[in-house]
């Protein structure tokens, strides 16, 4: 085989790999947007309703909270003031080093209660319950350590009562009315057994007792890109898997279950790096297995706002866990890959996150390395390089402004049009580095998949937009 | 350049990039179009609804309040474009009135020809039109529209359906209720608070009968769907009815859904023989029943649940007892120091604690 039959061949997977991305994505794409046409044409309807009776679902709402000093008072605060007839928060206080507990204790009136707890799932031994005096819905769990979010989790949805688990992060940010739009699919549809809803970025917005008071863009570039990228991630990427009764993730920050469900599950992994990943791929593969019919399913309403980071060690880190989760949570669920009884979870989701989303850093650094290679030994036809390299870039801010026009033609969020247009530029730009800088991070966690590793609480440094002003 | 570009000296991959690019490239500037175009149209369409609505609220209001004004006053004309925004907002207010206020905006209505469009807007072929038009029919009470609103009925899109459902039940609720509670069991998909509220505003009068025969006549599975909806027919009616699944039936579910909803006023037939059913959640419902009419001979009973191996159970027995009237914390702390079972001693801690016993 010559250097020529090699630089062919290459050539062909990069052009295959190419093709094949672009054409998933421009699927999801479509699938998305009559998706979201559909359920916003019906979202009226359910909002008018707006009357709760006695047959609604209660809810249990779990925060599991490590080293959540600075924030939980008003977190916890803000989940209180949730409009929804019946829920019980459950704040999970996972062995903190700091004062997390104390403040707690001393914030809400919090009791030590003689609850006659029951440990259906295994996690770490819990140490006392607390019932708060001034509110009746709330009680905290404070356990021992366990080293990850998904043990905390656990131990909440022990000590939770009602059939419906929503697992909050203690730093998200919801809106008044979360829970009610994020249980429309467990009413409407009796085999859904998880749903999620979309994340958005909270940097540059305007936060007041914990719930977003108006909604803006962040100055800083890193978290800016990040808005696009989340709008990509959730309005078409996720809202495209959905239908198909094919997502593959519920994000950490705001996930609601199905509790005996997910108890059958054997709850969070406390050893998976990507915990919210993985708990979805499991209640996929455990519901094929009992042959159950069930849906997991999205919606497009955006119930969670969260912190982005801001800075490039931040966002390496969270990259890096993120492709490491990845890569454990497939290998974990492996007997889904094209397991004749997967349908489209185990023909379609699963190949693409495997080629696409796992192995595509391969690729894609792969690729940039053979550019470069190619043009300084002088195999670079020029003319030719530089058509595939605009179409790369055009197809990437093709699918970015494809999600703008999603959020603009759902729920508007970003009422300025200044902004809408910065969005755009953006979407232009972040081609330009930002993603090839990702890239090569989710090699690295791809790298540290492959040699193994555990997974700990994952802390960010908070930009200050979650800071109430 | 282009010319040089567009050069057929390339490969067929290359060319076919080339396009590709193109097309990307038109694609994003009609999509970065259409989406400027959108938010135009948002802004322009907010800013003629509030108009709209700042105009119209008013002639509502003082239809709502004065029959005789609002059948003299002379009414803005109704342009074609604005007639969805006025459908919604007149929908909204009929929404929030009853009685002969509701008669007012009816003749208000009829007056703007809304019967008219709303049977237009039935035939469109856009899902959110077909929902208003259903929307506006049912709250004109248009008998008229009876036989197109009960095909929609069937329409396999839910809220669609749903929606008809509530129309029907606005245009002529007795007949509405005898054609919709044997349909509930086969539409899961109509959200449960929906049907609770065709239901509730039909009156318990209403819903008696039909919801008795449809429980009697239909399956286990039907059955325990149905009994759900038992609060919103006549008490004794429900209580009748849920004694005799109780006699007559050993399947669980069944008996879980009758045990919910049985007042228990008047005794509940086989409680001992069912607190100790195979399936913990009858067990649980016995617990719960005990709990609301538990009597003194039924605190044995309850111990004996104190210990059962199931959670639910035991929380629920726990619960019941210290609900009960008669007995004060100190035979509630008697009752516990009397428990062999660690188990049934912290649970009952645990709801004395609940109750502020402890």
């Amino acid at each position: 085989m010559t250097a020529a039959d090699v630089i062919l061949g290459a050539q062909w997977i990069f052009l295959a790999y190419f093709v094949g991305i672009n054409l998933g994505y421009l699927a999801q794409n479509v699938i998305a947007t009559m998706g979201i046409r559909r359920y916003l044409q019906t979202a009226d309807q359910f909002e008018a309703e707006g009357v709760f009776s006695a047959l609604d679902i209660p809810i249990s709402v779990v925060v599991p909270a490590y080293n959540e000093s600075a924030s939980i008072i008003t977190s916890v605060k803000a989940l209180l003031q949730l409009e929804y007839p019946d829920f019980e928060l459950v704040v999970v206080n996972d062995g903190s080093g700091d004062d997390t507990l104390e403040k707690l204790i001393e914030g809400f009136g919090l009791q030590p209660f003689p609850e006659a707890y029951r440990a259906r799932i295994d996690c770490q031994p819990v140490r006392a319950i607390y019932r708060s005096a001034r509110y009746r819905n709330l009680r905290v769990v404070d356990k021992e350590n366990g080293g990850s979010k998904a043990d905390a989790i656990n131990a909440g949805v022990n000590a939770c009562r009602y059939p419906l688990v929503c697992v909050v992060d203690a730093d998200s940010i919801l809106q008044t009315d979360s829970l009610r739009r994020v249980v429309r699919p467990f009413l409407e549809d009796s085999r859904t057994v998880a749903v999620g809803g979309t994340v958005r970025i909270a940097n540059g917005c305007t936060v007041r007792q914990g719930f977003l008071e108006k909604v803006g863009l962040p100055r800083n570039p890193l978290a800016l890109v990040q808005v696009v990228e989340y709008l990509r991630a959730f309005l078409f990427g996720r809202m495209g898997w959905s239908p198909l009764n094919a997502l593959l993730i519920v994000s950490g920050a705001f996930g609601v279950f199905h509790k005996e469900t997910l108890v059958e599950a054997g709850g969070f992994n406390p050893k998976a790096v990507g915990e919210d990943m993985e708990i979805i791929v499991r209640l996929h593969r455990l519901m094929k297995e009992k042959r159950r019919p069930y849906r997991i399913t999205f919606i497009p309403d955006p119930v969670c706002w969260t912190d982005a980071p801001e800075t490039l060690k931040d966002l390496k880190s969270q990259r890096v866990r993120w492709q490491h989760g990845l890569g454990q949570c497939l290998f974990l669920n492996r007997s889904l890959i094209f397991n004749p009884r997967g349908g489209a979870v185990s023909w379609l989701a699963i190949p693409f996150y495997l080629i696409f989303e796992l192995f595509g850093p391969i690729i894609e650094v792969t690729g940039y390395a053979f550019i470069i290679i190619s043009a300084f030994m002088g195999w670079l036809a020029w003319p030719e390089a530089a058509i595939f390299l605009a179409l790369a870039i055009g197809l990437g801010i093709l699918l970015s402004t494809s999600a703008i026009m999603l959020e603009e033609l759902s729920f508007h969020m970003y009422p300025r049009t200044r902004d809408l247009l910065l969005l755009y530029l953006v979407a232009v730009l972040e081609n330009f580095g930002y993603r090839q800088l990702n890239a090569l991070w989710r090699l690295q966690g791809l790298f540290r998949w492959w040699r193994g590793g555990q997974h700990k609480w994952e802390t960010i440094t908070r930009s200050t937009s979650l800071a109430d002003n | 350049m282009l010319a040089w570009l567009f050069d057929t000296a390339y490969d067929t991959e290359v060319r076919a990039a080339l396009w590709s690019t193109v097309a990307a490239g038109a694609a994003t500037v009609v999509l970065f179009v259409y989406t400027l175009g959108l938010r135009f149209a948002t802004v322009v369409g907010a800013r003629r609804r509030r108009h709209l609505v700042a105009r119209w609220r008013g002639i509502f209001a003082t239809a709502i309040l004065s029959r005789g004004n609002a059948e003299n006053e002379l009414l803005p004309r109704v342009r074609r474009r604005q007639r969805t925004d006025l459908l919604e907002e007149w929908n909204r207010a009929r929404d929030t009135v009853e009685g002969s206020a509701a008669g007012n905006l009816i003749i208000l209505a009829d007056r703007l020809g809304f019967a008219r469009i709303a049977r237009e807007l039935l035939r469109s072929r856009r899902l959110s039109a077909r929902l208003l038009g259903v929307q506006t029919l049912g709250h004109l009470r248009d008998a008229d529209s009876w036989g197109a609103i009960t095909a929609l009925v069937a329409s396999p899109n839910t809220a669609l359906s749903v929606t008809a459902a509530v129309a029907l039940a606005e245009i002529d609720p007795a007949r509405a209720v005898e054609q919709l509670v044997p349909l509930i069991p086969q539409r899961r998909d109509w959200p449960r608070t929906r049907v609770s509220r065709i239901l509730r505003k039909a009156g318990s009068e209403l819903v008696s009968e039909p919801l008795y025969r449809a429980i009697r006549s239909g399956d286990e599975d039907e059955k325990i769907y149905l009994l759900q909806f038992g609060p919103l027919a006549e008490a004794e009616i429900v209580d009748a009815l849920c004694d005799e699944l109780i006699r007559s039936t050993n399947h669980p579910g069944v008996l879980t859904a009758a045990l919910k909803q049985v007042s228990g006023h008047a005794g509940v037939p086989r409680l001992p023989s069912l607190a100790r059913h195979e399936a913990w959640y009858v067990r649980m419902q016995v617990a719960k029943v005990l709990g609301r009419v538990g009597q003194v001979e039924h605190v044995s009973l309850l111990a004996s649940l104190l210990d059962d191996p199931e959670w639910w159970v035991r929380y629920r027995a726990a619960q019941a007892l210290v609900r009960l009237p008669f007995l004060g914390p100190n035979a509630l702390r008697d009752l516990r120091s009397r428990q062999a079972d660690r188990y049934a001693r912290d649970m009952l801690e645990q709801a004395m604690a609940e109750r502020g016993l402890a």
